[in-house]
């Protein structure tokens, strides 16, 4: 819009005032009007011919006010236009000076008779933007919602003679409290000054969030895992001990009373078996965990060095091989009857084949459960995993920091 | 980036399944009172194994090395934890098909073979390994470092290509 319109501009002086171009019909209305923004021009623009087609242009809307006759008038009596000019340019200036901050596009449509008014505007703008420029980001942003006491008008400086041509009044304005923001794709109002106090609120919380990141979720996790390991440990040591004291109680001297064993036993021996596994694989993550059995250069090392967290684990490891194994003779207590019954697994003679090799499991696995849980709490608080899943971060930190002081 | 919010819900949601896998592997035999039960026991805990891959990979998804094309990075540093879980997601299926085919007709009786306790027992060791070695996945993943660009991600990129 405006590169066809620049060269019809300057065109402007060098024609004759007969070639002065149509009075613009109501399409061109809205063509017109950013001519008038561009200060370049004003200054130059002298001639007549220019300044009736943009008077016509702004004086349209109030165009019932004003007859028409006082426009054809104007055309033709241009030189006393540019009379007219002169005088007013000093007025122009103090007003200009005055209102600062009023709105620059319906003054110039008011004052459009007097050309020079924007190029001082502009003027006047420049060190204005330049101190905003200079301002911290921050310190924008948080008066973005407030009020600019540049921008009320209090005072109507608005001299007759202007009145008398410039129709478009410039009312009092006022603080409004509401500020609309759009919700749902509709604008609702909102108080300025709650929407003022919840922004402030956001940048607390935004403040907040580092002290609390994802790493620290991991770090908890992991630290609460241990937590029921450590649990799991000694309640999987005494456990064991208190199953393999039944077992051998029951069972009697000599492991005379097998068939006793048997009948008061067959209730507890799936569910023991059943907790056993859960407690065992629960402790064999945790000591896992421990000597961060996935990096496993540094776990056969620790092994080989018979360390006691190392040795733990792969006695837990053992045991849970051990009882899982038994799985098979734990469901056949479970399903006991007397030899008698018809269909019974437990033909006569052979509870002696299947329970002694049982019960020496049961003892060896309450054996390393209990082994592993003294190896255990001799260096209870050793963590290998969590030294070695996050360790990495502490040596970049130290970079960080130089690198934040060195840019500093 | 990673918000800590969508974090910790990822988190508890594999460690709900995790804590549900533990509890059917050791319960399950307990609950056969009818064959239905564990029937419908075993199909949650293996269609869990599979959230479980689901979750871990869209979690890969998300991080940068992903993002940054840095794929074989991410393979390189958890392969254990995806292999172990495909294994283990193998052997479940597997044991849970046979278990019930030979309980289905009388979930009390005796069915146990020697090939059917080997099963049972690498199933039961490869869940603990997967126990392990995706709950440490789960909480390295919360590590920041895999969601932005940093000097140990470019060292790292530098060791695998060597």
């Amino acid at each position: 819009m405006r590169a066809d319109s620049g060269p019809r501009l300057e065109e402007g002086p060098s024609r004759p005032p007969r070639t002065l171009p149509p009075v613009p019909s109501q399409d061109d209305i809205p063509l017109n009007r950013p001519k008038k923004k561009k200060p370049r021009t004003k200054n130059t623009l002298a001639s007549a011919s220019l300044e009736g087609l943009a008077q016509t242009a702004v004086h349209r809307p109030s165009e019932g006010s004003e007859p028409p006759t006082e426009e054809l008038e104007e055309h033709l009596e241009a030189p006393v236009q540019k009379r007219q000019k002169k005088t007013r340019l000093p007025l122009e200036l103090e007003t200009s000076f005055t209102q600062k901050k009023t709105s620059s596009p319906s003054l110039l449509r008011n004052e459009n008779g007097i050309d020079v008014e924007p190029a001082e505007e502009a003027v006047i703008q420049k060190p204005r933007r330049k101190t905003k420029k200079t301002k911290p980001a921050e310190l924008q942003y948080a008066n973005e919602l407030g009020i600019e006491d540049e921008d009320i008008i209090t005072d109507e400086q608005t001299t007759p003679e202007q009145q008398s041509i410039f129709t478009a009044p410039t009312g009092i304005s006022h603080p409004v409290g509401k500020v609309f923001v759009e919700k749902s794709r509709r604008f609702q109002a909102a108080d300025r000054s709650e929407l003022i106090k919840t922004t402030e609120n956001i940048d607390v919380s935004m403040d907040m969030k580092p002290s609390w990141t994802t790493r620290d979720v991991a770090l908890s996790v992991h630290r609460a895992f241990r937590m029921i390991g450590l649990f799991s440990h000694g309640f999987l040591a005494g456990c064991a001990l208190w199953n393999i004291v039944v077992i051998y109680v029951l069972a009697g001297d000599q492991l005379s009373d097998l068939s006793n064993l048997l009948q008061q036993y067959k209730t507890l021996a799936y569910p023991f078996q059943s907790l056993l596994y859960l407690l065992l694989a629960l402790s064999t993550i945790s000591a896992f965990d421990r000597i961060d059995f996935a990096k496993t250069s540094v776990a056969i090392r620790n092994f080989f060095a018979l360390d006691p967290t190392a040795l733990a684990s792969f006695l837990y490891f053992t045991a849970l091989i051990l009882s899982l194994s038994q799985q098979m003779t734990s469901d056949r207590i479970h399903l006991y009857t007397p030899s008698s019954v018809n269909g019974s697994l437990w033909a006569a003679g052979i509870e002696e084949q299947i329970l002694p090799p049982w019960i020496v499991v049961n003892l060896v696995v309450a054996l390393l459960v209990g082994l592993s849980w003294l190896f255990l709490s001799y260096r209870p608080g050793m963590d290998l995993s969590e030294e070695l899943m996050f360790s990495s971060d502490v040596e970049e930190y130290p970079d960080k920091d130089k690198a934040i002081k060195a840019s500093s | 980036m990673l918000q800590t919010s969508n974090y910790s819900l990822v988190l508890s949601l594999q460690f709900l399944l995790l804590s549900y896998d533990l509890f059917v592997n050791s319960f399950s035999e307990l609950l056969r009172m009818a064959p239905v039960i564990q029937l419908v026991l075993f199909i949650i805990q293996d269609i869990a194994i599979l959230f479980n891959i689901i979750i871990i990979f869209l979690m890969f998804f998300n991080t940068f090395v992903f993002q940054a094309g840095l794929v074989n990075l991410l393979f390189h540093k958890f392969k254990g934890t995806i292999i172990l879980t495909a294994v283990y997601l193998g052997l479940s299926i597997s044991f849970h098909v046979w278990v019930m085919n030979l309980r289905w007709k009388n979930s009390n009786s005796f069915v146990w073979t020697d090939g059917l306790q080997t099963l049972f027992v690498f199933q039961r060791l490869a869940a603990v390994l997967y126990c392990y070695f995706y709950k440490r996945t789960a909480v390295r993943l919360g590590d920041p470092r895999f969601y932005q660009d940093s000097l140990w991600l470019r060292k790292e990129f530098m060791q695998v290509r060597r």
